[in-house]
């Protein structure tokens, strides 16, 4: 058997004459970011990949992540994992999600036990059938979890046992998951080592550094280093929110401005998600028991 | 502090065999460069015309020949070599000399063939459509600013990026105008690495000297350490906001089926209704234990915390 091919998804029987139909994105493509500093469209492969958002309150970092979940959602077959402590950041996003953890440390844990436990069963499954990724149109789709101020679960609420559990767990998903599509897209404000384990943090390939409060904050988020050669988002004028550094391809940080969506077209992007995954049995049986 | 110098074969008058080391260690090395250039010249030019004279001439007409011939050659090289560091100076001012001496003759050449009045409204019109028009005027100036800062880079290299032994500086290769300030390429000479630019507060030096706000360098190749880019940023071009697309992807005739989560009555939503309980600190909490190697608990004033990094 070829190791590269993917298995195509059936086309449901029941299929009705005129069904919604998701906004024709694919994870597969790259996310619009934004803008770069010479006017080009900043996009952003999130496939395979695992991003971390940095930066002081008020810089834009829930914008980004709502841009990507936003993304994620209009694909037909991403499942969305929301997870944010403070629930308004990707509240408006709860009924297209699968799962959406508010601020409850015990839930929380159980996701990500889930998450984990599906990551396990989908490498048993690609061994069964000697692979070693998925593909586009696989068998299975992908699964986004985005965490919104991870410090909430990591340094803040429980005991010290369960935010040691949570960034364990988080570690794993992180180390393990994308080769089966399971995507982590992770807010914090200052990721240094006493909010997450630097273990878990140098683990994201990618780094979004919105506006902080010194050049050292700024190092903690885009790697030690960048503040010496003249990269620190220190700099960025704490009025412009959304603008920041970038580490993606090419492994250079780039000044880019993230996109924004107000809140109305956010509610008119989850609504159309939310209709559409339901019809396809995407979202409904689960968004329930979440809720 | 003087020191002997022995070599003296050609000419230049180390008065009294007396050479100041402290002076211009610069201008000694061009010397020596010179006069190496000017015998490696002469032996190779000279080898090749005398062997290719004697082919048609007697033998030692030939050698004398190749001989006169070899030391032409190395005398021009020789002086080239020993001018250079005024041709540099030619060179680096190159763009502004040509500039210069367009202006001074297009002006005589216009005057002498146009009228007084033609030549002012020639003038008023090259000079003012552009200074008139809001891109055309962004574009020029942004040319401008190319060519001064690789002005201002050179003498910041000159002044305090350490060199090597010969004093050579990085060779400043084009720059670009960008949206944001300017993009400069640097090829660095051996002696430099881009480690000597990342060093502390050198990037801020930079800047400063620059007129900017703020200067980025990182490697512009990933075949060669030697090149190198510097962004020099000293406008904003990020201040817009950005529209999403993705509710471009949103039909516009999707029914309003806004789902509606179940009331919540507006409670506990201010600090009175909430009552002030005690706080459930843990009774069994684990003694705090010292760590065993606690060397990297020291913060410096800055605020740079090395446990950041751990």
């Amino acid at each position: 058997m070829d190791l590269t091919d993917t298995i195509e998804l059936p086309t449901p029987a029941t299929a009705a004459d005129t069904v919604p139909v998701a906004g024709g994105l694919s994870i597969f493509d790259p996310v619009f970011l934004g803008i770069d500093e010479f006017g080009h469209p900043a996009y952003l492969p999130m496939i395979y990949r695992n991003i971390l958002i940095g930066g002081e309150p008020g810089a834009g970092k829930s914008s980004l992540l709502n841009t990507i979940v936003g993304h994620a959602a209009l694909c037909p077959d991403v499942r969305l994992c929301l997870l944010d402590g403070k629930q308004v950041e990707l509240g408006l996003w709860k009924d297209a999600a699968d799962v959406f953890v508010g601020p409850d440390m015990d839930h929380a844990i159980r996701t990500l036990r889930r998450v984990q436990t599906v990551m396990d069963n989908r490498y048993s499954f690609l061994l069964a059938r000697r692979r070693r990724k998925i593909g586009p149109n696989d068998l299975f789709g992908q699964i986004l979890v985005a965490c919104d101020e991870i410090a909430y679960f990591s340094a803040t609420a429980g005991d010290k046992k369960d935010q040691d559990l949570f960034a364990a767990l988080l570690r794993d998903i992180v180390a393990r998951g994308r080769a089966v599509g399971i995507i982590v897209a992770a807010a914090t404000q200052r990721p240094s080592s006493d909010i997450i384990p630097p273990s878990l943090r140098d683990l994201f390939a990618w780094r979004f550094a919105g506006r902080c409060t010194n050049d050292v904050s700024s190092d903690i988020v885009l790697g030690h280093g960048w503040y010496a050669r003249g990269f620190s988002s220190n700099s960025i004028d704490p009025n412009n929110q959304g603008e920041g550094y970038l580490i993606a391809e090419g492994g250079i940080p780039n000044r880019v401005k993230a996109a924004y969506m107000t809140d109305a077209d956010i509610i008119r992007v989850a609504d159309y998600a939310t209709w559409t995954r339901r019809r396809s049995g995407l979202a409904a049986p689960a968004a329930k028991v979440a809720a | 502090m003087s020191k002997s110098s022995q070599r003296s074969p050609f000419g230049w008058s180390n008065r009294g065999g007396q050479v100041t080391v402290i002076e211009a260690p610069v201008a000694r090395s061009h010397r020596r460069r010179a006069i190496i250039s000017f015998w490696v010249t002469l032996g190779v030019v000279g080898l090749l015309a005398a062997t290719v004279a004697s082919y048609y001439l007697h033998p030692i007409l030939g050698a004398l020949l190749g001989v006169v011939l070899g030391a032409v050659l190395g005398a021009v090289v020789f002086a080239l070599i020993a001018a250079w560091p005024v041709l540099r100076v030619f060179w680096h001012w190159l763009p502004e000399i040509v500039l210069g001496l367009a202006v001074v003759y297009g002006w005589t050449t216009l005057m002498q063939s146009t009228p007084l009045w033609g030549s002012l409204l020639i003038v008023a019109l090259v000079v003012g459509v552009p200074a008139a028009i809001k891109p055309i005027r962004l574009r020029v100036m942004a040319w401008v600013w190319c060519l001064i800062v690789r002005h201002r880079l050179r003498l910041c290299f000159a002044a305090f990026i350490a060199t090597n032994r010969h004093g050579s500086l990085p060779l400043i290769l084009p720059a670009k105008p960008t949206p944001a300030g300017e993009r400069v390429w640097v090829w660095l000479r051996p002696g430099l690495s881009l480690r000597d630019l990342e060093q502390d507060g050198q990037v801020q030096k930079l800047a400063v000297a620059c007129w900017a706000n703020e200067v980025r360098v990182m490697r512009a190749n990933r075949k060669y350490a030697a090149l190198i880019r510097l962004d020099i940023t000293r406008r904003e071009p990020l201040a817009h906001t950005i529209v999403s697309p993705l509710p471009d992807y949103v039909p516009t005739d999707i029914p309003a089926n806004a789902p509606t989560s179940p009331g919540m009555p507006p409670v506990g939503l201010d600090l009175p209704d909430v009552p002030d309980q005690p706080a459930t600190a843990s009774t069994d909490a684990p003694r705090q234990r010292k760590p065993r190697n606690n060397t990297t608990n020291t913060t410096s004033p800055n605020g740079f915390d090395p446990s950041d990094y751990a």
